[in-house]
């Protein structure tokens, strides 16, 4: 199967080129960018003055349009800028730098009603969402700090983990299903404190993008989604200062021309200050314990001439808890994590036709946990390096056809844990092996209008998986969990597992009228690395474990189909998109499984399937004084496992029945901006348990009391539901000061405004004086006020 | 001043948010199947440390904080002989189990006639007059000597806190352990529940050579602690360890836990202890 891929290749341009005719047609190429700093433009609209060829500007501003040869005009615009007319009549036609004007409000509904593509109806994408850096600041969040991935939970068919959890659910995939790219490197752990926030700093951030379904073929490397968050560039027209202070941190980004027009930076940080706040209220004893986190980011962006632009970006952040007994000073106990990216990015424009970017990633993961006691001390490391090399063309091959194909190369390397100290004259090392793999990925994706009213956007990508060594795989016995003694060892680059895998990709539009349009899509997708955690959230000592022997790849198919029409000279837009989706290979652990320093880690997993499907609905209106969305999804998800509930299939711990979502903004005048948002999902799926016994007994010498403990019995998996989650939550942005040279606002919010009770979790204590045992059930945050200074100059 | 109140305010708010609240609530589960649960211990230290407990589970919210007792059954433990790779049981060595203390702890099984010896394996048998039955085997491992054990005082503001350490050989074979500490005068366990503090662990980290021990939560000046350190079984360890997870589950992030018995017909354990015990007084010679 895996040879049939050049064949499918010849047959794609075969397509191209029997379509292809020159002669008529000139070629206008460029970029888009924001004249006030630089900042290219994703997504800007360009096209002839008639309006009956156009294009959109790519990820890295780049467009290439193919137009009559007797074309004067073209028109570029962009949602929340003035739209601009070029004449290209003896202009040159190809390097074109078109810098747009961004709107004030009061013009801005008029640009959008008159000038937009309506690309909601017309292209092919369809379970895709883009939210702007913008907007995410201006949506109400608890203690006030913006956050990617709770933005992205007010979508359908994206459901959140809960308050306490970044983690995001999207069309019944688990959280580690999703892929989180920063500039393109992934990010294995996206949260900060312990999972209440992310590490995308608002400030720093330009846009965001998720797919949940009908993926394109130049993604892949998880089953359910792609979260990309592109950083900004930074202003090279100007130096800027800008940041804010909030009740739990503050940001500051510094951003400027290196060479005025030609290239820029931008340096953000961001840290919490509660440990330093607290401390002078901390009691003596208690003086040293501390937890805070921070972030950096830096972006450096160099125009090299006409054809090639360089980006280099980085991330860099830590979460560090310090604990000192209070009864034993001796004891001191240190836990951190954090998340290292770095990306140098190469766009070259080898014709107006053909653009590429080539990417040279790092990523790092680790946690590292010192503890040290009076007698001696214990040193743990665990984590995850990747290097990637990728690189993508965009061709754009005529007027109705655009060719996308590439590849990506990862190389893999797994530190499950370094344990190494002493207690007293013993001495403790032992390491978890290490485990090294590559993985690769090729892709091909024809982008075809082949009518006025129907185009197709398919394509193949091929993927593999290599598990190599040096690694020395120990046999364990399954009643014992010890090793019985036979191994095997693999030497450097030796091959342990090899998975090569063909992932198709389909996506249709046809449109049935100018404001209405079917889609349908179908992916599939192979995912090769899984996150060994027991919990629904995600934590920092969950580890990444590569596909294995044992460990076979999981997988998944996905069918959309989707009616999309636009109401109001697309005003309005509205979707409503059907799934189903079937998952296999799906990993669970063994009840009570023991994932901590476990070099028989595959002895604790099950392997099973998962099912999802649903309906989405959707209602957005994008721009003008009064705009925002309203959501809802019913959706259902199973999972059957031949070795838990009997082997009979149950609710996925997050399957939620109905889920909506409600996101009003309403701009008041030119101080006052509001939100207000409202959510409600069914309650979680959760396992309770239904009985209990007394063990370990014992009776008490001196009064004759029986001495045990209860232990709860489970049976049924997820049978229990808790109660629906739902809340309202309010936010008011005030600009206080708006010059040319500095800017500052307000934001006020308030999270809950109703005071709801929503469940966190359920626990249950024996009540000695009714002789019965009573449930609890624990929530987070009740009504809840914030605010924030914002500033710019 | 003005800078402290920014401060205390926002003090305040950061621990009021993250100060959960909770609520009584009512939850409907529907009765369960009723399971028979046996915790059977032997060892070769103490005859007053050997008995088997019988029950049953109960409804989740069953009005009775009590061991369900199942009372009446025919419990018996027979020594064995290893042969090669058999093991043999004789019958001439069955030693019955009686509850000899019903009315007072109705479930509780004993016998005056048992003696556990350290390196035999035994065999448990229980007969239920409903005709449910349990069975089960475990080995008394040999036991471990406490070699040394250490303690220091560290005062703190309000009186001194007394912290120890101890080690004994581990030795080259595979050793698993139970380690349960009782504070009091009081120098005899009566039933492992009687400790006070529980400690499983096997021997993957440090192998063959000094095992320490070392507390992290003190004890003070003048306590009494007697020590107990068992070595067990495999099977009884993996018994023991999912034990602890499971009585120790709870909290926002539990899943659920289901112990690893080494019984059939049961929930529980049948554990051989090959026990060791040592007893100090901390203070100052």
């Amino acid at each position: 199967m895996f040879l049939k891929l050049p064949n499918l290749i010849v047959s794609l341009a075969s397509i191209l080129l029997v379509n292809v005719s020159f002669g008529q047609n000139i070629i206008i190429s460029g970029y888009v960018k924001d004249s006030t700093n630089g900042e290219t433009l994703i997504g800007a609209t360009v096209k002839n003055k008639e309006s009956t060829i156009g294009t959109t500007s790519n990820s890295y501003g780049y467009f290439s349009l193919s137009v009559p040869a007797n074309t004067s005009q073209i028109i570029c615009s962009y949602v929340g800028f003035q739209a601009k007319v070029i004449n290209i009549k003896g202009a040159k036609l190809n390097g074109l730098q078109i810098g747009l004007i961004p709107e004030n409000r009061e013009v801005k509904e008029l640009v959008i009603s008159s000038d937009r593509l309506d690309k909601n109806v017309r292209s092919t994408e369809m379970s895709r969402i883009e939210i702007s850096g913008e907007k995410l600041k201006s949506l109400p969040v608890v203690f006030g700090e913006p956050d990617v991935l709770k933005a992205i939970t007010l979508m359908p068919g994206i459901k959140s983990g809960g308050e306490a959890s970044t983690g995001f659910y999207v069309r019944g995939g688990g959280p580690d299903q999703n892929l989180i790219l920063m500039d393109e490197a992934v990010v294995y752990n996206p949260s900060h404190l312990f999972g209440f926030l992310s590490v995308f700093n608002s400030d720093a951030v330009k846009g965001i993008e998720v797919i949940k379904g009908g993926m394109p073929a130049n993604y892949g490397g998880r089953l359910s989604s792609i979260l990309n968050v592109s950083m900004r560039e930074g202003n090279n027209q100007n130096f800027k200062y800008s940041g804010g202070i909030g009740l739990i941190s503050s940001r500051l980004t510094a951003e400027g021309p290196i060479v005025k027009g030609k290239s820029s930076f931008l340096i953000s940080g961001r840290r919490t200050y509660i440990d330093v706040l607290a401390r002078p209220f901390i009691p003596e004893n208690l003086a040293g314990n501390s937890y805070y986190f921070y972030d950096l980011n830096f972006k450096l962006n160099y125009i090299l001439g006409e054809k090639d632009r360089l980006f280099v970006s980085g991330y860099f952040g830590r979460d560090i808890l310090d604990f000192k007994s209070p009864t034993n000073r001796a004891v001191n106990f240190n836990l951190g994590w954090g998340n290292s990216t770095a990306t140098v990015r190469w766009n070259h424009v080898f014709s107006p036709k053909l653009f590429s970017n080539t990417s040279i990633m790092f990523n790092r993961y680790e946690l590292f946990n010192d503890f040290k006691f009076g007698a001696g001390g214990f040193s743990v490391r665990s984590g995850l390096v990747d290097w990637s090399l990728k690189t993508d063309f965009t061709w754009f091959a005529r007027e109705k056809h655009m060719v996308k194909y590439g590849f990506n190369y990862t190389f893999h390397t797994f530190t499950p844990g370094i344990l190494s100290g002493s207690v007293g004259a013993t001495s403790i090392n032992e390491e978890i092996n290490k485990q090294y793999a590559h993985e690769y990925a090729l892709y091909a994706l024809h982008e075809w209008n082949v009518t006025h009213r129907l185009s197709l956007n398919y394509g193949l990508r091929a993927v593999a998986f290599q598990l190599v060594g040096p690694y020395t795989q120990q046999e364990f016995d399954n009643d014992t969990g010890l090793p019985n003694g036979n191994t095997k060892v693999y030497g450097t680059g030796k091959t342990i597992a090899f998975y090569p895998r063909l992932e198709p990709r389909f996506n249709a539009n046809y449109l049935i009228n100018e404001v209405s349009s079917i889609k349908a899509s179908y992916t599939q997708t192979y995912q090769f690395l899984h996150l060994a955690t027991t919990s629904g959230a995600q934590f920092p000592l969950d580890l990444w474990v590569p596909s294995s022997r044992l460990i076979k790849p999981q997988m998944a198919r996905q069918y959309a189909i989707g009616y999309f029409r636009n109401l109001k000279e697309n005003q309005y837009e509205t979707s409503a998109e059907i799934y189903y989706k079937p998952m296999r290979n799906q990993i669970e652990f063994k009840p009570g499984a023991n994932l901590f320093f476990n070099q028989n880690l595959e002895n604790e997993m099950v392997f099973g399937e998962g099912l999802s499907y649903g309906l989405e609905l959707f209602l957005r209106k994008k721009e003008g004084k009064f705009n925002g969305w309203i959501g809802y999804t019913w959706s259902r998800t199973t999972r059957q496992f031949d070795e838990l509930n009997n082997g009979k299939p149950y609710f996925y711990r997050y399957d939620r029945t109905h889920d909506f979502s409600l996101l009003l903004s309403y701009q008041i005048n030119k101080k006052w901006a509001s939100n207000f948002v409202f959510v409600y999902g069914t309650g979680n799926a959760t396992t309770l348990p239904d009985s209990r016994y007394a063990y370990r007994f014992g009776i008490d010498p001196q009064t004759g009391e029986p001495l045990f403990v209860f232990v709860d019995r489970y049976s049924d998996v997820n049978s229990y539901r808790l109660p629906a989650y739902h809340r309202a939550d309010v936010s008011f942005t005030y600009l206080a000061k708006q010059t040319k040279k500095f800017e500052s606002s307000w934001n006020f919010s308030i999270y809950n405004i109703y005071n709801r009770a929503n469940p966190y979790f359920i626990y249950f204590l024996p009540d000695i004086q009714t002789q019965t045992v009573k449930a609890y059930m624990v929530y987070l945050f009740p009504i809840l006020p914030s605010v924030q200074w914002n500033f710019k100059f | 001043m003005k800078k402290n109140l920014v401060r205390i305010l926002s003090l305040l708010i950061f621990v009021a948010s993250f100060s959960a609240c909770e609520k009584e609530i009512k939850i409907d589960i529907p009765p369960s199947k009723q399971e028979l649960v046996v915790e059977a211990s032997i060892n070769q230290l103490s005859i007053n440390f050997n008995y088997v407990i019988l029950s049953t589970t109960l409804d989740y919210f069953n009005p009775s904080l009590s061991l369900a007792a199942v009372r009446n059954a025919e419990v018996y433990i027979t020594e064995g002989d290893i042969i090669g790779n058999d093991t043999l049981f004789d019958i001439a060595n069955r030693v019955q189990f009686i509850d000899y203390v019903d009315t007072i702890f109705p479930g509780i099984y004993l016998s005056a006639d048992f003696r556990g010896v350290a390196e035999k394996p035994y065999k448990l048998e229980v007969f239920l007059q409903d005709g449910r039955s349990i069975t089960g085997t475990t080995f008394i491992p040999k036991p471990k000597t406490i070699d040394s054990l250490n303690f220091w005082f560290e005062p703190n503001s309000k009186d001194t806190n007394v912290f120890f350490y101890m080690n004994w050989l581990d030795g080259p074979e595979q050793d698993n352990y139970r380690l349960t500490l009782k504070k009091g005068f009081f120098p005899i366990l009566s039933g492992w529940g009687n400790g006070t503090r529980f400690y499983t662990f096997d021997d993957s980290q440090i192998n063959n050579q000094t095992r320490p021990f070392f507390n992290f939560s003190p004890y003070k000046y003048n306590d009494t602690l007697h020590i107990y350190l068992a070595t067990v079984g495999r099977k009884e360890f993996l018994f023991w360890d999912s034990f602890r997870s499971a009585a120790g589950n709870g909290g926002p992030f539990a899943t659920p836990v289901a112990v690893k018995s080494n019984v059939t017909g049961a929930i529980g354990s049948f554990t051989g202890y090959g026990l060791s015990q040592r007893s100090v007084i901390f203070r100052k010679e």
